[in-house]
Parts: C-alpha cells; sequence; structure tokens
C-alpha cells in the first residue's frame, strides 16, 4: 500500500503526546491457532435453508483426514441430532469450531429446558454472537454460519466474523475458497450485475431484482459452487457435506468430490 | 487507536508498542519457555475387521540424539483402548498419571471402567485444548484406538492444539508423511473395513516401521505393535524390524565423501 | 518464580479438567451482565491481540475482523441526519456490501424488522471501526438505556446514553478495541444531539462529524454545503451526497447509502440505497464527478 509523507514510517507518527512504549518482555511464542482449511456455504429460500461445507481437513499441505464435518445440527435431542432446528457451520480453526459448536448446543439445550419451547433462531444468533464477543481478546479462530427457519417459516441465514459482528443474509460462503465461491453466489444468487435485457440504454438498463430460488436450482448452484472450488483451491475436496433445513426437518445429504 | 484515514481504526504504535511480529512465529529459533525436550516421533494406526491396530517406536530423541532407547509410547486404558503418544515423553507421562487416576476412579465406581476409547478421546483432547487456551500446552500428538458406543473399531487422532480428527488410517510425526502413503494404497479409503484382515493390518504397520526406520532420522528399529478386538487388547513391546534391505541406500549419490 | 513455583506445586492433574463454575459459565443460556471476557493468560495480552487481528500492520495477519468505513451525522434546523455507506473489509476483502451502520439503541429490537413509516422513538447509534465491537457495545447501551427507562420511567437523554458508552470504552482503553461511534437522538431536555465516543475513551457532543476511513471525503463534501439552516430536503440530500463522495474516493467504503433522519418524535428511515445509480444520476444530471468518463 502507498503512503504518503509522514505517515511513511509509521513508527514516528508525530503525537506531541505520544509515550514510546518500549517492547514489552516476551514470555511466550506458543502458536495457539492452526488453519484446518475447507469452506462452508449457506443459501437461504422461502421456506427453506441450505448449510454445506466440504469434508477435507488440512494442516499445511498435509491432508489430515477426508471426513471431518463441517456442518452440525444444534440442540438435538442426543448425539446424532434428531430433533434439531438449527444448523451451524463452523471453518477456521476446528478444535475452536468444536468448542463453538459444542458451547452453543449446550446453551441451545439449557434453553429449552428452562424456558420449556425451543430456542427461536433469531435468539440464537443473537446468543451466538455474544459468545463469540466474549472470546474478544483472545478469538475463536472461526467464521460461523448459523441457519434456521424464522417465527414466519421463511429460511434464515446468519453469517459471523471471528468475534461476533453479523448480519442476517440471503446467502454467504465463509473459509479459505469464500473468495471464489462469494462471487459466483452474488451473481447467481442476488443477481448482481444482471441486467434485463432490451430494458433500456447504456446507463438506464435495469437491473434484475433477486428473488428467493427454488430448493432444486439453490442444491445445484451449492454443488457447482463447490466442484468449482475444488478445482482452484488446494484445501477444498474430498467430500461435500449438504443439511437442507425445512419445517419438516433436517436433511442430510453427502455427495463426493474429487480427492486429488 | 488510529485516525488517519490510511489506518483508520487500527492499533497506534505509541500507544501498544510496535507490531509483534513473533506472536505468530512457528518457526525459527526458539523463543518457548515451552517446548518440548525429549520427544517421541511416529505413531501409526489403522483399522481392520473387527478392530484396529497401532504401532510406535521404542525411541524417545533428545533433539537429534537418541537419548532413550526403551520407552514404550503405547498405553492401555481399561480393557478395550490403547492410546499412542508422539511428542514431548515428560507431557505422555503426565497424561499417563491422569489416565491412571481416572482409570482407579472409574474402577471403584460400582459398574467397573466402562469409557470407550471414543470417550477417552472426548476427554484427552478436551484436556489438550483447555491447555493451549492456557498458553501451556501439552507437547503431544495422540491417536486413541478402540471401539466407539455402537462397538465399531474407534481410531482417531487429538493433538496439542486440540485438533481432533479420525480416519481410516492415522499417523502423527514424520509417520503423517511416510506411512499414510503407504496405508492409502494398501487400504484406500473407500475399502470397507470387512476386507481388511487383522493379519493384513498389522503386516502392513510392521511395513511402515520399517519404512519409517530406513528414513526417518529419528526413528528407531525396536517397535511396540498392538491389536485391539472383541477378544482383549495384544500388545508386543519388543519387536524388531525385520528383513531389512539397505540395497536402496547403495543408488544414493549426493552424500559425504562419494565420488559420482 | 512464584508463578512457577505456584503451577508445580498444586496437587497434581487438579486443573486438568474444567472446573464446575468453568462448564456452567460455558453452557449459560444468558450472557451475564457483569461482562466477563475470556483474556490470553500471556503478560501483554492486547499486543497478542494486536498481532493476530492488525491487517494494518501485517497484510497477511491470521484473524482478520470485519471493519466498518464512512460514517456521517450531522444537526440542524429540522433535526440530525446520519448516513453511512454499508460495506464491511477484512483486509482488502469486501465482506459484506450489505452492513447495517446505522443501530437502533434503546429499546431492544424496536425498528429492527418491522417496516413503518411512523417514526420511531428512541436513538440512532453509527459504527465505524470493528463491526463487533460496535454491533457488541450498541446493544449492550441499548440494555443499560431500557432498563434507565425502566428505572426512571422516562427516556435517557442522549448526553447520559453517550456518557455509559465512553466511560466503557475508557475502562477498555488499550485492551485493542476499535470503534468511532456517534450517538444521535432528540429528547425534551435537549433538542437534537450528537456525540462522537470513540474506543480511545473520547466523547465529544458536536453539530457535525464525520467518522471512518472515507471521514475526510465526506468532510470535503459536507464542511462546504453545510449550514444549520438546511431544509430537510437539503439536509438529505447533502447526507447522501457525502457519502457518494467517500464511497467514489475512498476504496473502503461503498455498496449502500444509508440515511436516517432523527426528528422530535423519533428517527426516520430514508432509504438503503445502492450507490450505483446515485452516482450515475448525479454524474448525468448534475453534470458532477466530471473526472469520471460516461462513454461505454
Amino acid at each position: 500500500m502507498t503512503s504518503f509523507g509522514r505517515y511513511t514510517s509509521a513508527e514516528t507518527v508525530g503525537y506531541s503526546f505520544s509515550q514510546p512504549t518500549s517492547a514489552p518482555n516476551k514470555e511466550h511464542s506458543f502458536y495457539p491457532y492452526t488453519d484446518n482449511g475447507g469452506s462452508t456455504l449457506g443459501i437461504s429460500g422461502s421456506d427453506f435453508a441450505i448449510l454445506a461445507g466440504d469434508t477435507r481437513s488440512v494442516a499445511g499441505y498435509n491432508i489430515n483426514s477426508r471426513y471431518v464435518p463441517k456442518v452440525f445440527k444444534i440442540g438435538g435431542d442426543d448425539e446424532s441430532g434428531d430433533g434439531a432446528h438449527i444448523l451451524l457451520s463452523v471453518v477456521g480453526f476446528a478444535a475452536d469450531g468444536q468448542a463453538l459448536k459444542e458451547r452453543l448446543d449446550a446453551v441451545v439445550k439449557m434453553y429449552k429446558y428452562q424456558h420449556g419451547k425451543p430456542m427461536s433462531v433469531r435468539a440464537c444468533a443473537q446468543r451466538l454472537s455474544t459468545i463469540l464477543y466474549q472470546k474478544r481478546f483472545f478469538p475463536y479462530y472461526v467464521h460461523a454460519i448459523l441457519a434456521g427457519l424464522d417465527e414466519e417459516g421463511k429460511g434464515a441465514l446468519y453469517s459471523y466474523d471471528p468475534v461476533g459482528s453479523y448480519e442476517r443474509e440471503q446467502c454467504r460462503a465463509a473459509g479459505s475458497a469464500a473468495s471464489l465461491i462469494m462471487p459466483f453466489l452474488d451473481n447467481q444468487v442476488n443477481f448482481k450485475n444482471q441486467y434485463i435485457p432490451g430494458s433500456g440504454e447504456g446507463h438506464a438498463l435495469e437491473p434484475k431484482k433477486a428473488e428467493p430460488l427454488p430448493r432444486e436450482t439453490v442444491e445445484q448452484l451449492v454443488r457447482d459452487a463447490f466442484t468449482s472450488a475444488v478445482e482452484r483451491h488446494i484445501e477444498v475436496g474430498d467430500g461435500l457435506q449438504m443439511m437442507v433445513i425445512t419445517k419438516s426437518g433436517i436433511e442430510e445429504i453427502y455427495s463426493p468430490l474429487k480427492k486429488d | 487507536m488510529e485516525h488517519f484515514p490510511e489506518a483508520w481504526g487500527r492499533p497506534r504504535n505509541d500507544i501498544y508498542g510496535p507490531y509483534d511480529h513473533s506472536y505468530l512465529q512457528t518457526t525459527g529459533p526458539k523463543a518457548h519457555t515451552q517446548s518440548p525436550a525429549v520427544t517421541g516421533t511416529s505413531v501409526i494406526g489403522v483399522k481392520f475387521n473387527g478392530g484396529v491396530a497401532i504401532a510406535s517406536d521404542n525411541l524417545a530423541s533428545y533433539g537429534s540424539l537418541a537419548r532413550f532407547t526403551d520407552v514404550k509410547r503405547l498405553r492401555v486404558f481399561g480393557d478395550s483402548a490403547i492410546v499412542g503418544f508422539g511428542g514431548d515423553v515428560s507431557d505422555m507421562q503426565h497424561i499417563d498419571r491422569l489416565l491412571n487416576s481416572i482409570d482407579i476412579r472409574e474402577n471403584y465406581s460400582s459398574d467397573g471402567n466402562l469409557l470407550n476409547a471414543k470417550n477417552l478421546h472426548t476427554y484427552l483432547s478436551k484436556v489438550f485444548y483447555k491447555r493451549r487456551s492456557e498458553f501451556n500446552p501439552l507437547w503431544n500428538h495422540i491417536l486413541v484406538a478402540g471401539f466407539d458406543g455402537d462397538g465399531k473399531p474407534f481410531l482417531s487422532s487429538a493433538d496439542l492444539l486440540g485438533t481432533t480428527f479420525s480416519a481410516p488410517h492415522l499417523a502423527t510425526g514424520f509417520g503423517a508423511h511416510l506411512a499414510i502413503p503407504i496405508l492409502r494404497r494398501l487400504f484406500p479409503e473407500d475399502t470397507p473395513l470387512e476386507n481388511i484382515s487383522k493379519e493384513q493390518a498389522v503386516e502392513a504397520l510392521r511395513e511402515c516401521i520399517k519404512v519409517l526406520w530406513y528414513r526417518d532420522a529419528r526413528s528407531l528399529d525396536k517397535f511396540s505393535i498392538a491389536t485391539v478386538t472383541k477378544d482383549g487388547i495384544e500388545v508386543k513391546e519388543d519387536e524388531k524390524v525385520e528383513a531389512q534391505s539397505w540395497a536402496f541406500a547403495e543408488t544414493i549419490r549426493g552424500y559425504g565423501a562419494q565420488v559420482n | 518464580m512464584d508463578k512457577l513455583v505456584a503451577q508445580y506445586s498444586r496437587p497434581r492433574h487438579q486443573d486438568e479438567f474444567y472446573s464446575e463454575q468453568e462448564q456452567r459459565d460455558l453452557t449459560e443460556s444468558h450472557p451475564s451482565i457483569s461482562l466477563k471476557f475470556d483474556l490470553p493468560p500471556l503478560e501483554n495480552p492486547s499486543a497478542f491481540l494486536r498481532a493476530m487481528t492488525d491487517d494494518h500492520s501485517n497484510p497477511s495477519c491470521p484473524i482478520k475482523l470485519a471493519h466498518g468505513t464512512t460514517t456521517l451525522a450531522f444537526r440542524f434546523q429540522g433535526g440530525i441526519i446520519v448516513a453511512t455507506d454499508s460495506r464491511a473489509t477484512a483486509g482488502n476483502w469486501i465482506a459484506s456490501q450489505t452492513v447495517k451502520k446505522v443501530i437502533p439503541v434503546s429499546r431492544l429490537s424496536r425498528g429492527e424488522d418491522t417496516q413503518t413509516d411512523a417514526p420511531v422513538p428512541g436513538l440512532l447509534g453509527t459504527m465505524a471501526g470493528g463491526a463487533a465491537d460496535c454491533q457488541y457495545w450498541l446493544r449492550y447501551l441499548s440494555q443499560q438505556c431500557t432498563l434507565h427507562e425502566i428505572r426512571h420511567k422516562r427516556r435517557i437523554t442522549v448526553a447520559a446514553a453517550s456518557k455509559i458508552l465512553a466511560n466503557l470504552t475508557y475502562a477498555y482503553k488499550n485492551m485493542g478495541l476499535s470503534m468511532g461511534t456517534m450517538l444521535a437522538g432528540m429528547t425534551p431536555q435537549e433538542g437534537p444531539a450528537l456525540y462522537y465516543i470513540d474506543s480511545d475513551g473520547t466523547r465529544l457532543p458536536g453539530n457535525l462529524f464525520c467518522v471512518g476511513s472515507g471521514q475526510t471525503f465526506a468532510y470535503g463534501v459536507l464542511d462546504a454545503q453545510y449550514r444549520y439552516d438546511l431544509t430537510e430536503e437539503e439536509a438529505l440530500e447533502l447526507g447522501r451526497r457525502s457519502i457518494l463522495a467517500a464511497m467514489h474516493r475512498d476504496a473502503y467504503s461503498g455498496g449502500f447509502i444509508n440515511l436516517y433522519h432523527v426528528k422530535e418524535e423519533g428517527w426516520v428511515h430514508h432509504g438503503f440505497s445502492d450507490m450505483n445509480p446515485i452516482f450515475w444520476k448525479t454524474k448525468l444530471e448534475k453534470g458532477e464527478f466530471s473526472n469520471v468518463t460516461s462513454e461505454l
């Protein structure tokens, strides 16, 4: 990045009141994170939401395993996750992701136990944000996406940064191939930079309006996104785990991806 | 907080001190107060029809010195689980004591020790994760072999960061580079477990240990090998690498004083 | 040395698992109001946090946080105009183009989902800097404002609300928070009131503020055309035009123009509109932005 004038050397920004802090004693240099790679993706529709992730786990250039799921059911009755009504995907540092998932799962279960009703997706989304923010000064190294159905039965999708800023969206890709998948989704889900042919000349050309897509289209988009990401990103591959949440429950679909 | 547009909102050097890269360093000169001293290298494991086989050599190195040549790195827990340790030996012994106290406590409970390998793995991975979150890691990479709650063969790994993953065959240390490709070729990941016999699995592990002895400078030709099946655990702790052939070494050029 | 002795003199395995209190904290379904944050157990936690998250000093830092960018607010005879862009960046990556950087404060969830044209009573907060910091602390502020309403049976003043926030950011000074926020509201005691609060603990009342990496560009337009006696129409247009200038010149700003008007009865939303058609309209109809060619 170019910089000009007095800002060139960040050390010598001239605040008259500055008190240079000497380098503190370095105690540790244990590095508590690692990146286990992979990518996740979520798209919401009018009466469903899909969360998907590849199943590869890497450490550097090593493939740890070809089947480590990144999408989890939250608030289920037992270990299998049956009875869950919320989905969570985590990508980044797998151990942090696991810890986060277990924590949210426990919270949602406690909520049901204490209130006698399942936690709404909106409440769960806010709670996840505060959980992430509690680790503001020692963050969970994860990008989380939460999916479920809102009070009106519409698909709801919330995406998070590592310290808990969140937003409800139509679609979101996270993880190492996010930069490959997200532009594709912008174009195919939100119809960014698509215009209605013949609607006008030059700058008067009307943009195409985005509307919720049917489930078959969305499933195919997810597959296309991942098969393409596998072609161009070394950390993505092996298997595609897709979870679809509708009012009749959660359906899990596994399909193989290229294993190279 | 920086108010110049260029770096708006970022930390200011005159307040936080200069950016300290050392927190990110994972290689280079060691500045750890916590670093492994006496270490074990590979542990390798493979699932077969009705059980799991696991092996490791009996060496504990001190840097490049082959310091202790009779250190058993496979530990039996209960009557159907084995833990294989790579990494720091003192931390291994600490975990060993920990497991002893759990074993004793469990055995005093009315039902006896009911913890299976899966439970054990979950527990140990949480111990690792807690210690890494305290910046005081247990410097190990372990494999846990045995059975899960459904009585199916179970093989999973956990490391100093709390990262966990499982696969039909796993290895720590140099084994991840040398043994895994051999095991993946012998037993491709889509092979049904029924097609792999105990004898094949054990033979493959012996072969892997041999290859590691050929090429891993921190390995030994004395090793331990164990199997867990429904009939119980079999451990052999004083095995020797047999039928060695160093003929391949003849063709190696480029090291030492030889001409051409 | 004491630390070392303490570490090794404790009973074996005592700390090897989560204590009951820790397990309770982890599974609490309601977050505690007492604000417990996990710190890395290091001599200098903020240096660690900076090493992990400062994407300016080290563009390849491992954890990239979402940052927000151009926001502005100004007082005029008809109330207060609040305008923002909608881009969030994590390093060079545009993490989102649809961030809502104006956050309604006081009475939780009011006006978040329901779309009405009627003015909504309450304050508005803006977000620049760390997206999570702003979202979290403005939400915390909402909680405090609601409690204030319940305790005192009247709406909190903007001065008091901004002081709560400033006291907080001052308490966390030098821990690594990053936020530059404005609070705007109209109360019977104060009339239209506007405060700037940032993560250094600064709290300033004022007529006009621009905050974020695009602040300079917004100031340029705003200062040139600002008058206290602007009509409502003119004021909205000026807010929109200033944000547009910043979006055009600052790479870290862009997306949609989010426009609000704070009146006596409450705030009114004036749209979350794509900058692209507005830009071309401004250029082609008013002849501004002549630095850009309109050839296709």
